[in-house]
């Protein structure tokens, strides 16, 4: 606060603002705040300028598509949308198997700025809606810090939220995904939550559970969010803070927000059946029995109330017990899903579900990328929880768990790096804002005329003011090389949309690949509206927004016999491969190859989750690893390479022709570059494909199915 | 002036368009002589073959059949032009030809077939390597020159000695009336080579065999090697009808057609065989010729309906467990003319990857085929599915792509029975709050007034 004080006077010096000191601190607050807000607009905005308003990846895709036909067919018919366009020949009931919160949140956009007459497309709504709510997400902050802490905090946590890495990666322009507002209903929820337990009023832990709500409809992980707070209320139960503040605020936020949370299709009845959200509904019933006792325990006498309180842990305790072990027995409350345990112990899914550990953004979070998504903020982290302890209160508990939780499970899956983000700057806010307005406040010992006052105040450690000073030095060094790493990341890192690829020649131009969407058009304009379209689950939802074209897997990937289906027409040979794309009526095979540019993330580098999808069902069982390796145990596309892989399917599809290109100068026909080696099996023909289309750089490679022969053999 | 001229354009396009008018409907009189499907072109080995076998001939041009007679080699030799056929239908009797005159060759013959062309090839012991190559494409095996069928217990009294002019009798044909007519009670006479069936081909339609005792060699040697083809595998007449239904007979035998053998009598040689005035093969041949250019057994599924009972247009979707009505109207060719189809199995299913509904459809009097069905409680694409394959039938495929959509929010019942206690529970439970806070709130004043 010192500083801030200190800036407004000085700008009333300046002679801008004659007004009371009070006012001038509104205002100057406003500018920060308003000004970190722009800010965290306009960062994100790299990918549009360099490209164009597109929307990025793969999710995006299939949510661009489904609030495109949100904002077209009205809601009652998005609610019961069964989409035959995806999954063929199963289908999927769209309505019932997604968060809606997004769409409704653009749609709604769309709407109102149609009611005043601004025709913006959808697109661009879905485009800037991300950036638009990481703004939101600035304010948000600053209330929650300031609720945690002081003003000062809050501004410091704002700005550093507006930059931050770790959550610009998942809501740059374009990146249309349910995380862009999902991070702000989050925080949201948890001011308000907070908000609830300092005041104990119905008015704030009912807004607590509209925002809950408003959460649980726009993503998956608001399962964290039912689990910390819970957790929170715990803690201070443990540590005797519990109160008649956080009974009515738990207990209104549980019951509206669960049966809320119950409204959204794709929620259903979890919130009383499955394991993850039993915390929840375990400190509900203490938080009643806590109650009960306390009131006995003002009615009773000490001795009477132990006997009785012995007697009735003894009972409940038994009676819970029971009841959850028959309902587990009964399947009522669901068993411990795949994706949960993955959290708890991180090599779970890579040894048991190879389509969870496929997903990069599952994987485990390498050191480096910590500092990567944060820099400053993993140093300021633990002086943020340092000040939160030397203060203990009930919301100052909650921030901690929140901090110490989210830093486990980011370390478990690099994905949540995005629930780890906010709390670390809330944290290094109040660690920033604490350490200068202890130091600033000593830099008058700099100021020679009151330092001899000074030292007689306060003789407690010699150059205290140039020690304030050098603090204060480095602090605003250490903020400002925090500043341009966050600009830099996001600008070298974040900004690719990765359905338009750019990469730069040998004399420094830039070239840009739009194969992806090329391929796509090609689709969309030259094959029969019925086509069917195999492709790996990766660009499903690419395929039916762009192409408009029915397949067999998309990024939904809730069935993995059928995923499992393609892995093994992918990896068998071409006859065996053939008779599983009769039967699942395929016209068209997409592969992604990058051979021939250096594109690395293409279908050959995925090869080896294809084969091991493909071989974790009963119909695959045949398909095994290791015969795809080398006998030294290596994956080599080269003349030493396992020959079982040098002829499955997906092999022909992307080296098919590429023996007679030549790719690099001195090098031999059919070199790749993604491999660095040049490839094994060169000549042979396909008997049951054939080549459709290949886009101008072989990125995308399109294949038609042959009908069976027409005389037989 | 230049509107002048513009006027003296018009004109005379107007005048040559009615032209080409008048040209092409007399053009279209002109061909309207021969009836489509009818134009066949005859590769001879010579020209004295049209006197041998005049009564094969002579029995087609009486049907109708516009035939074309040329030399297999004449260098002007075309099946196509421009892209575009030229004839319905080939025969192929020229079995010591070893290449064919100008742009025929074997590719053009399976090209033709696959765009729908029939074709009849007879071989003989003389074969040629084309004929070899040919019966390759449509997956026989043509056994080597100079070979003959030889059957010590099957052939007639007419025989040389070495066994190889065969009776054949007529439980060795293919039980298909479409293809070889009413069963034939003489045994018919057969000299030529055998052919075998290539496994992998499902095609193949074994339509004369020979019989157990039967196998494939060259008659004046000694059997020093295995023969190509023994007892049953030895195929005397094969045919094939391709995915496209186009339809190709071959036969190892060119005197079956001819007049000598359609003459002949045929008494087997063993004892107490009976003897028969005419052998079968001018009847078999007649049965054969109107199945391999498709004068019988062309069927196609003209219509399909299907809607929900009670309605009458296709929805854009069905939902789980409707009634729905499917009808299909299959038609038969007799005769040049497409009448309703008389079969009592056709078959209805409704697939998605396998079969989830698979029913007879019932049959009315105009060829329609119908039935009406519960959809299973299983959303998804599906397909109706007709798959009517039979020997000697086209193959009949049809399929409708659907789409069956679970409930929407609205079609479940509003009110469950057995949830009846929860609802009473919960609205007792209203009901109590109610009361209780009266009560509380009353009771509280009371004390209130009391204490003041």
């Amino acid at each position: 606060m010192a500083s801030s004080l200190k800036l407004s006077s000085f700008l009333a010096r300046l002679g801008i603002y004659r007004v009371s000191s009070e006012k001038q601190e509104t205002l100057l607050k406003l500018m920060v705040l308003s000004t970190a807000a722009i800010l965290s607009f306009s960062t994100r905005l790299f990918a549009v300028l360099r490209f164009e308003s597109v929307i990025h990846e793969f999710d995006p895709y299939f949510n661009y598509r489904t609030t495109r036909f949100l904002t077209e067919e009205g809601f009652y018919n998005f609610h019961n949308w069964f989409d035959d366009r995806a999954w063929y020949p199963l289908g999927r009931i769209i309505g019932g198997t997604i968060y809606p919160g997004l769409m409704v949140t653009s749609a709604m956009f769309y709407h109102v700025l149609h009611f005043l007459n601004i025709t913006i497309d959808i697109r661009n709504v879905c485009v800037f809606l991300a950036p638009l709510f990481s703004s939101l997400t600035v304010i948000v902050t600053y209330h929650l810090t300031k609720e945690l802490k002081d003003t000062g905090a809050g501004l410091v946590a704002a700005a550093m939220i507006s930059i931050v890495p770790g959550y610009i990666s998942r809501s740059v322009a374009g990146s249309y995904d349910n995380e862009g507002i999902a991070i702000f209903c989050m925080l949201l929820t948890y001011y308000l939550w907070i908000k609830a337990v300092k005041t104990g009023s119905l008015f704030w832990s009912t807004f607590c559970a509209l925002a809950y709500f408003y959460m649980v409809s726009s993503w998956g992980g608001y399962v964290f969010l039912i689990n910390l707070i819970p957790m929170h209320v715990l803690a201070l139960m443990l540590t005797g803070r519990f109160s008649h503040r956080i009974y009515v605020a738990y207990s209104t936020v549980y019951t509206i927000g669960t049966i809320l949370s119950m409204q959204i299709s794709f929620v259903g009845f979890q919130p009383v059946q499955s394991s993850e959200h039993m915390a929840a509904f375990g400190v509900f019933g203490l938080c009643q029995i806590h109650a009960f006792l306390d009131y006995l325990r003002s009615k009773l006498s000490t001795k009477q109330f132990e006997t009785l309180f012995k007697l009735l842990a003894i009972v409940v305790g038994v009676a819970a017990l029971i009841a959850g072990g028959v309902l587990t027995f009964m399947g009522k409350i669901s068993p411990w899903t795949g994706r949960f345990y993955s959290l708890l112990d991180p090599s779970y899914a890579k040894n048991n579900i190879p389509i969870i550990a496929s997903v990069s953004e599952h994987q485990p979070t390498a050191w480096s990328s910590f500092y990567f998504d944060l820099q400053l903020l993993v140093f300021l982290f633990p002086v943020g929880l340092y000040f939160c302890f030397s203060k203990l209160n009930d919301q100052n508990i909650f921030i901690i768990l929140y901090g110490v939780t989210s830093i486990y499970f980011a370390g478990v899956m690099v994905r949540l790096m995005l629930v780890l983000a906010p709390v670390m700057c809330v944290l290094s806010g109040i660690a920033v804002s604490s350490v200068l307005s202890l130091y600033v406040r000593n830099l008058e010992y700099l100021d020679t005329t009151k330092a001899k006052k000074a030292k007689k105040m306060d003789p407690s450690y010699p150059v205290k003011g140039e020690i304030a000073g050098f603090v204060v030095l480095m602090m605003t060094f250490f903020l400002v090389t925090y500043t341009f790493h966050c600009t830099w990341v996001t600008s070298e890192a974040y900004s690719s949309p990765s359905i338009v690829l750019a990469a730069s020649q040998h004399d420094g131009s830039r070239i840009i690949f739009d194969d992806f969407r090329e391929a796509y058009y090609w689709l969309r304009q030259n094959t029969p509206e019925d086509a069917k379209v195999m492709s790996w689950w990766d660009y499903g939802y690419q395929i039916t927004a762009m192409a408009n074209r029915t397949i067999l897997v998309d990024n939904n990937t809730w069935n993995n016999t059928h995923i499992s289906r393609v892995g093994q027409a992918m990896s068998s040979p071409e006859d065996k491969a053939y008779e599983i794309m009769r039967e699942l009526d395929v016209s068209y095979v997409l592969v992604i190859f990058g051979g021939l540019t250096g594109y690395a993330s293409d279908d050959i580098n995925k090869f080896l989750w294809m084969v091991r999808i493909g071989g974790s069902t009963e119909k695959g069982s045949h398909i095994k690893e290791a015969d795809y390796f080398t006998p030294q145990g290596e994956f080599r596309v080269d003349r030493e390479g396992s020959p079982v892989l040098l002829n499955c399917l997906m092999y022909k599809l992307c080296y098919y022709r590429f023996g007679q290109v030549y790719t690099e100068q001195g090098k031999p026909g059919g070199y790749d570059r993604v491999r660095n080696t040049e490839i094994g099996n060169k000549d042979f023909e396909l008997n049951v494909l054939e080549e459709a289309y290949t886009t101008e750089h072989w990125i995308v490679r399109i294949y038609k199915v042959k009908d069976l022969e027409n005389r037989g053999v | 002036s230049i509107e002048h001229v513009w006027w003296f354009y018009i004109v005379m396009e107007g005048f040559w368009s009615c032209v080409t008018l008048v040209g092409l409907l007399l053009l279209g009189a002109g061909c309207n002589g021969v009836k489509s499907g009818k134009k066949t072109l005859v590769l001879l080995e010579n020209l004295s073959m049209k006197e041998t076998h005049s009564m094969f001939f002579g029995d087609m041009k009486s049907r109708g059949y516009q035939l074309v007679f040329k030399m297999a080699d004449d260098p002007n030799l075309a099946i196509s032009k421009h892209g575009e056929f030229l004839y319905d239908n080939l025969i192929v009797f020229a079995p010591s030809v070893e290449e064919f005159g100008g742009t025929v060759d074997v590719s053009a013959i399976t090209d033709f077939i696959d765009h729908g062309g029939n074709v009849l090839v007879a071989a003989s012991s003389e074969v040629g390597d084309v004929l070899r190559d040919l019966g390759i494409e449509v997956g026989l095996e043509l056994d080597e020159r100079e070979t003959f069928v030889i059957d010590h217990l099957n052939y007639d009294v007419k025989d040389r000695g070495e066994h190889t002019l065969l009776a054949v009798d007529p439980a060795n044909l293919i039980e298909a009336e479409l293809i070889v007519g009413e069963k034939p009670s003489a045994p018919a006479l057969y000299r030529g080579l055998g052919m075998i069936a290539d496994p992998d081909d499902p095609l193949v339609l074994e339509i004369m065999i020979g019989s157990t005792t039967s196998y494939s060699y060259f008659p004046k040697e000694r059997i020093s090697e295995y023969p190509h083809t023994v007892g049953k595998s030895t195929l005397l007449i094969a045919g094939l009808q391709a995915r496209n239904n186009a339809r190709v007979v071959f036969s190892g035998s060119i005197d079956f057609f001819s007049n000598k053998f359609f003459a002949s009598s045929v008494l087997k040689a063993v004892p107490g065989a009976k003897e028969f005035d005419v052998c079968s093969n001018q009847q078999l041949a007649s049965a054969l010729l109107d199945w391999v250019f498709k004068e019988k057994g062309v069927i196609h599924a003209e219509e399909v309906f299907h809607h929900r009972i009670g309605e009458e247009d296709p929805p854009h979707a069905y939902t789980i467990m409707d009634d729905i009505h499917y009808a299909i109207k299959i038609q038969e060719m007799v005769g040049g003319k497409w009448v309703p189809f008389t079969a009592e199995d056709v078959q209805l299913e409704f697939f998605r990857i396998d079969p989830f509904v698979c029913i007879y459809l019932n049959k009315s009097e105009d060829g329609l085929y119908y039935a009406d069905f519960k959809l299973p409680d299983v959303y998804g694409v599906f397909q109706f599915k007709v798959d009517y394959n039979r020997i000697g039938y086209t193959h009949l495929f049809s399929t409708t792509q659907v789409s069956v959509r679970p409930f929407e929010h609205t079609q479940y019942e509003r009110f469950i029975s057995s949830a009846y206690p929860y609802y009473v529970s919960s609205f007792s439970m209203i009901f109590g709050v109610q009361i209780f806070s009266l009560v509380f709130l009353h009771f509280r004043d009371n004390t209130k007034t009391k204490t003041d």
